[in-house]
């Protein structure tokens, strides 16, 4: 898809400057990609169609999204700064507070994103996915880098 | 042809391009898609099951490409409207599939109430297309 098409979901992404990182694919999701996972698509659907980690409840709630995160090590913290020795995902919300969203940090400090089906971009900010598709950023979460 | 409609419809439609950039991109983008709903009446894009649903898939594709979730997926108007073309949605979804893997699976589950994706491919994208698939070829869809 071209960069016009991903701007008319994220028309932040138009100023601040981004990279596309990934040709399109249904394969994974963002919610994967912030695991590092890039062959599932994660979701706790209620057909149960998609994978979603079996000890978490199968609920679209950010609660069940935060657990299935600590599962990885990431806990919740209440900053955006790239730090040293962590790594960090954000999980956005809709208006009635339904995860839509997640990124994760490079250890540049840019944050790296799945777009749904379309292709991963790498993008400075967490501001520039914030609106109409994605909603706000409902939780930073962090993890001790691994070795 | 614009978004892959039956191409008379626009024969004698040519849109120009007037400048560069991305907004005169996203001005003519925004223009095809308001000829298509002008010369495309829905009695005519009703009127025949396969124009249907690709109008549908069209327009479901077009608004959720974005989306990661399975649930807001699924639930898009026109997506529910393929849902609700029944068994005629089936071979055509396959017929989709086949072509690029897509999320038709809460689709297929709904219509046809089976579900021959195994627990270990949950989420396998590639392996849930080939499964369905393979339902396809077995139930004589494809």
């Amino acid at each position: 898809m071209s960069k016009n098409e991903i701007e008319r979901f994220f028309p932040n992404l138009r100023m601040s400057g981004y990279s596309v990182t990934s040709p399109e694919t249904p394969e994974y999701n963002c919610i994967a990609w912030a695991a590092w996972d890039n062959e599932t698509w994660w979701w706790p659907d209620a057909q149960h169609l998609y994978y979603w980690p079996p000890e978490i409840p199968r609920t679209e709630t950010l609660e069940a999204f935060v657990k299935a995160f600590e599962i990885f090590g990431y806990t919740v913290c209440n900053n955006v700064t790239n730090e040293e020795g962590f790594e960090k995902i954000a999980i956005y919300i809709d208006s009635h507070g339904k995860p839509t969203h997640a990124a994760r940090q490079l250890s540049s400090g840019n944050w790296t994103s799945k777009l749904g089906s379309l292709e991963d971009i790498e993008h400075k900010t967490l501001g520039v996915l914030t609106g109409f598709s994605y909603g706000i950023v409902g939780i930073i979460m962090k993890r001790p880098k691994k070795e | 042809m614009i978004l892959g409609y039956p191409p008379n419809y626009y024969s004698n439609i040519e849109i120009v391009d007037t400048a560069v950039g991305g907004e005169s991109e996203k001005m003519r983008e925004e223009y095809a898609r308001m000829i298509e709903h002008y010369f495309l009446p829905i009695s005519t894009q009703f009127a025949n099951p396969e124009t249907r649903f690709l109008t549908l898939k069209t327009q479901w594709e077009a608004d959720t490409a974005m989306l990661s979730s399975a649930t807001e997926i699924a639930m898009h108007p026109a997506y529910q409207q393929i849902i609700g073309m029944g068994h005629t949605a089936i071979r055509f979804i396959l017929v989709e599939m086949k072509k690029k893997p897509g999320h038709w699976f809460w689709a297929l589950k709904s219509i046809t109430g089976e579900d021959p994706v195994l627990p270990n491919q949950r989420g396998r994208v590639k392996e849930m297309t080939q499964a369905w698939l393979r339902w396809g070829r077995e139930k004589k869809y494809l």
